[in-house]
């Protein structure tokens, strides 16, 4: 949807009130730019993984904000007006990322390195798990976007997702505080890899397969709520 | 064919989608509403979500950052 | 100069490149190629609120809060973040540029505005959605990028049992703000 100047067939013929004199807001980009670039160099003083932080962090915040990418309209979206475009992107990132996750583990794996990769990232599955992920899909709708779109929007000059930011510090120390009792229930949950269930190959394969079935229904979700799949 | 406007400046998603859901269900075919918005998200999905609805779309920059879409009901 | 920067905003392909906004997909692509960068570089994927549980923790122990026995902090690694600063912490450096990248972008198509709170309601929703989120996620291990997005493609199970339950949330959280928010 790049096409911003679209005429209605009618032609609206409407007076339209006059637009503001245009401003321009590329002078203070070129700035920004450049204070980006001052500020890597100053984190680089002799540490060579900071910068590399920053540069990610510069990348993840500006491909968010340019696609209006949205983790929380995943999931909300189809829930209040059926569309799941939004949730069949996010569904391409996560099979573009499982394949190359998959090569960087295998290849940990191949090199017989002491410290594999197998397990970055491999949550274990159990109470705390699930009430944790109600709990965020509530918060996320009524606030109007999750941690990184909380982020983007703060960089995009939102004060109500400045106030997010804050609660959501002040409730993240919280959940610190109480995974002492939380934690219990972790003890015995089971960290399920797909590798060692299903194998290397057979990990991919499912993997693949749940996504192209979550996909199609995303797409018939729409079809049926919206009467279009597009 | 009336003209509607509607006032979603400073709402976050999925607000202005949702208000202008509800008015336009008000709205009868052939009326124009004129939603004002100044969130980044909502100029992308609030026309994308009427596009699908069949309606005719049009978005104008008012401002820097300030949104006006201008949405015929065709159906 | 003004003039300058005013035509540089009109000009169609400036406009392709900086200003209008890119399709869902072309965004989903290049996350995931940042992600696997990310991944090979750091040999850990993007995540976004642990960092956030080590701010809110540093701002209570400033407050005269001791965080040092808490179980969450018992691990070696854990301990480390207690002690370190914001300057030399990659997490909250990345996240400042999520912040700044995000700026950067609006600037350069021209739509930064400060956008004000203009209800009560906006303020309830805030605080609400922002203590549910805080919580909920040091509960899961993560939010939408590390729970979700980074275990989905570390092949951990528990990013689809996190999206199964996510979904459950926001369909709670939309009928929510249906009855109490609009």
């Amino acid at each position: 949807m790049s096409e911003t100047n679209i005429g209605t067939s009618s032609g609206t013929q409407r007076a339209r009130k006059q637009r503001k004199p245009k401003k321009s807001q590329i002078p203070y980009a070129i700035l920004l730019t450049a204070l980006i670039i001052a500020f890597g160099f100053y984190l680089g003083r002799g540490n060579n993984q900071l910068p590399v932080y920053w540069g990610f962090g510069i990348a993840f915040g500006y491909i968010l904000q340019r696609s209006r990418f949205c983790f929380t309209a995943a999931f909300r979206d189809p829930c209040i007006t059926g569309s799941t475009s939004v949730t069949r992107a996010v569904l391409v990132a996560v099979a573009l990322s499982s394949v190359g996750f998959w090569a960087i583990k295998y290849a940990s794996v191949l090199k017989e390195a002491e410290t594999n990769l197998n397990m970055a990232g491999v949550s274990p599955i159990g109470l705390p798990l699930a009430l944790g992920a109600v709990l965020f899909g509530i918060g996320m709708v009524i606030a109007g976007g999750c941690a990184s779109g909380t982020l983007m929007r703060v960089g995009e000059g939102f004060l109500m997702q400045m106030l997010v930011l804050v609660f959501f510090i002040a409730g993240s120390a919280w959940g610190a505080h109480d995974m002492g009792f939380w934690g219990k229930f972790n003890e015995n949950a089971p960290k399920i890899y797909l590798p060692d269930v299903f194998g290397w190959f057979g990990a991919i394969l499912v993997q693949g397969i749940i996504i192209v079935l979550l996909y199609i229904a995303a797409a018939k979700w729409q079809e049926k709520k919206m009467g279009t799949m597009e | 064919m009336a003209e509607f406007t509607l006032d979603c400046l400073g709402e976050a998603c999925p607000v202005p989608l949702m208000k202008t859901e509800k008015k336009i269900g008000e709205l009868s075919v052939g009326d124009v509403l004129v939603v004002s918005i100044d969130h980044s998200c909502a100029m992308k999905n609030v026309p994308e979500w009427a596009r699908k609805q069949g309606h005719n779309v049009e978005i104008e920059e008012v401002d820097d950052g300030e949104w006006e879409i201008i949405i015929e009901k065709t159906k | 100069m003004k003039e300058f920067f005013i035509k540089l905003g009109d000009h169609p392909i400036y406009k392709k490149l900086l200003k209008e906004p890119l399709t869902y997909v072309t965004g989903a692509v290049l996350l995931a190629v940042f992600q696997i960068a990310h991944f090979n570089v750091f040999e850990k994927g993007w995540g976004v609120t642990s960092t956030f549980a080590v701010w809110g923790t540093w701002i209570y122990n400033a407050l005269g809060g001791d965080a040092s026995g808490w179980a969450y902090y018992a691990p070696e690694k854990m301990q480390k973040e207690l002690y370190t600063s914001f300057l030399v912490d990659g997490g909250s450096i990345r996240n400042l540029g999520i912040i700044i990248g995000a700026l950067a972008a609006t600037l350069f198509a021209s739509q930064f505005k400060i956008k004000k709170i203009k209800t009560l309601r906006q303020v309830v929703a805030a605080i609400l959605g922002g203590l549910f989120m805080g919580y909920g996620a040091r509960l899961a291990n993560g939010c939408n990028i590390g729970a979700l997005f980074t275990a989905i493609a570390s092949f951990s199970l528990s990013g689809w049992v996190f999206g199964a339950f996510l979904l459950v949330g926001a369909f709670i959280g939309s009928k929510l703000l249906a009855k109490y928010f609009m």
